[in-house]
């Protein structure tokens, strides 16, 4: 474990690993087989209190430090990939309000998060993925209120969510700066949830088509001003992606775990495989990109304590954890080998989880351009 | 309703425990726990309270710094009140250990100006499993006793208590105060949730350092033994499975297992 972590917080991470050992990591399997979201394991984190990670403290959240939470979120993650992003899915959805909302607006969110409810944050679109500015959701103000019309897709957590962060264009002329981000609640109408995703990996995280016909919301649930949105959704997407690392790393670390057991038991030519120098290349080199991602994040989020930029550090170890995580996982195959291959081992589940950590939050050549337009600077 | 739950600390009961070059268990490096069954008996005193009202005494003997994360994690999920006891015995005998439980019961009676209307504890504790401090420690206290609870509801008299038996179960009707000892009930204890960790962690929990009187054991374990180690088996290489029933069939009757 890379993060240096305080007594209280070894203290919680102990809590969590029991609860993710015992109520998750083998409960897990058939939901990841059926693809049902897994409620009942959800419940129980919720009276755990690990969704509501993200809620600050003075609106009834823990107030937990960034590097903790990392901790934390690293061994949810271990224990199933899918889980983690489903908790995380909130902080994903509170963090624009928190960066854009007014105190109404926060309070409100966080309420809905810290009573159990979920949110969802809506900005990729079928035309518009790594192209956020090419959203085709439009929100036209008419009197008090905002109609809002479009089709948001790949929405984590939309089928559960109790409250959405959509963005519309405002006005198509403006680009980017025509873009700005709503408040839309479960029930509204013309509010609905469209096609669910029968996804390759993360499978106990629910994602989902999120269709706005005619959705009439107040004008208050404007989050910041007109035309913030793009901004809003680029702060937002600047942390996200960080702990969309340290998910990737949790991911990283049971290949790690899986393989390094397998390599001590398994026997060929009289003697266990992880006695041969090629087994133990291996591993070195899955531990090494995997605390090389660690620490990535640890430096991007104390630039963001700090109060500093940390748009390209947060794009580096969300580009380098996803690509380790994924080598990390095919290389976790290969050591099982044939077993490895097999439903009967968890790590061919770890290698289908694995993939998205590439292509979520902005697919890793984004971030590739994020880190490289930033080191060229402006030509 | 006041209730008292005495909680053991014990080493992991998922850890393999080999004995030591001294000849007693090696317990170095070995995750320590709340005995499981007395976990049970804090999730059912919590629940009971929850619903019926009361409070929640925790109390445990042993040195301060080494039992105290117990008592932290038993607030964490439910207690209200914890306290340590410094040991009265080294390599207390059940006897010794009941009477400094009934000691500190007293001593925490004094301390919180209350007494207590049940005393909980859990069936057996998983490193020693001898299932009796429990009954001796009613004994001492000259108070009514059942073992086994694995459900406790208020009644007219005093407690309603489910006992597990063999066939299944029994129904009694127990006046207070009363102690009983915890089975395994229906549900499991709950996990503490993030922010009770982190107040539980602040909670002052009082280490009584000389309440209990010192008291030589009357039975002394003089050494233990591991199990002796399975022996190789036999392993049955016959190429099809009549040949290897055969087979396993004659090595049976040769061993007069048939």
């Amino acid at each position: 474990m890379g993060y240096i972590i305080g007594e209280e917080a070894k203290d919680l991470l102990r809590d969590v690993k029991e609860f993710c050992e015992k109520e998750v990591k083998e409960q897990i399997k058939e939901y990841d087989v059926s693809g049902e979201w897994p409620r009942p394991i959800y419940e129980q984190a919720q009276e755990m209190q690990l969704h509501m990670m993200d809620v600050p403290e003075e609106y009834g959240g823990l107030g937990l430090d960034h590097i903790t939470q990392a901790a934390l979120v690293e061994q949810m993650a271990w224990a199933d990939a899918g889980f983690a992003v489903t908790m995380n899915g909130n902080g994903l959805a509170l963090k624009p309000v928190l960066i854009s909302g007014n105190e109404e607006q926060k309070k409100k969110c966080s309420e809905m998060i810290v009573n159990g409810g979920y949110g969802a944050f809506a900005l990729t679109e079928p035309d518009a993925g790594c192209d956020a500015s090419n959203g085709k959701t439009t929100a036209v103000r008419e009197g008090d209120e905002y109609v809002l019309n479009g089709r948001k897709c790949f929405i984590t957590n939309a089928s559960v969510a109790d409250f959405f962060v959509v963005t519309a264009m405002t006005d198509k002329t403006k680009g980017t700066k025509g873009m700005s981000a709503f408040l839309v609640y479960k029930g509204t109408p013309g509010l609905s949830v469209g096609n669910h995703e029968n996804k390759m990996g993360v499978r106990t995280s629910t994602t989902s088509d999120l269709v706005l016909d005619e959705v009439r919301i107040p004008a208050e649930n404007l989050l910041g001003e007109e035309g913030t949105g793009f901004v809003t959704a680029m702060k937002t997407l600047d942390l996200a992606r960080i702990w969309c690392a340290v998910i990737g790393v949790g991911v990283a670390k049971r290949c790690i775990d899986e393989a390094a057991a397998y390599a001590r038991q398994r026997v060929q030519f009289g003697a266990p495989i992880g006695k041969n120098q090629a087994i133990q290349f291996k591993m070195a080199d899955m531990e090494i990109r995997t605390e090389a991602s660690r620490q990535l994040i640890v430096h991007a989020l104390t630039l963001a304590d700090k109060g500093l930029p940390f748009s390209k550090e947060s794009a580096e170890a969300k580009c380098f954890a996803g690509d380790s995580v994924m080598q990390t996982s095919i290389d976790a195959v290969q050591i099982l080998g044939g077993y490895g291959y097999s439903r009967e081992y968890p790590v061919e589940k770890l290698m289908r989880d694995a993939k998205i950590f590439q292509i979520f939050e902005g697919t890793n050549e984004i971030q590739r351009m994020v880190v490289g337009r930033s080191v060229i600077g402006k030509i | 309703m006041n209730i008292l739950v005495c909680v053991k600390q014990v080493p992991d009961d998922f850890a393999k425990v080999h004995l030591g070059e001294n000849g007693k268990p090696a317990l170095e490096g070995i995750d320590k726990v709340v005995n499981a069954f007395d976990t049970y008996a804090v999730e059912m005193a919590v629940r009971l309270c929850e619903n019926h009202g009361g409070r929640v005494v925790v109390a445990t003997i042993g040195a301060e710094e080494e039992v105290r994360p117990s008592m932290v994690q038993m607030i964490a999920v439910g207690a209200n009140q914890a306290y340590i006891f410094a040991p009265n015995t080294a390599d207390g005998d059940e006897s010794s250990v009941a009477a400094g439980l009934a000691e500190l019961v007293k001593k925490t009676e004094e301390t919180i100006g209350e007494s207590f209307d049940l005393i909980m504890c859990g069936k057996e504790s998983t490193d020693e499993i001898s299932s009796q401090v429990g009954a001796m420690l009613a004994e001492k206290l000259n108070l009514s006793f059942v073992s086994s609870v694995i459900d406790v509801k208020p009644a007219e008299a005093g407690l309603c208590v489910k006992q597990e038996t063999e066939e299944g179960s029994a129904s009694y009707e127990v006046s207070c105060p009363a102690v009983v000892t915890v089975a395994k009930p229906e549900y499991d204890p709950r996990y503490p949730n993030l922010k009770s960790k982190m107040a539980a962690r602040k909670a002052v929990i009082p280490y009584l350092s000389d309440a209990l009187t010192p008291v030589q054991p009357a039975v002394r374990c003089m050494n233990y033994q591991e199990p002796a180690k399975r022996e190789a088996g036999v392993k049955i290489q016959e190429k099809n499975a009549v040949d290897a029933v055969a087979r396993a069939i004659a090595l049976m009757a040769d061993d007069k297992v048939l």
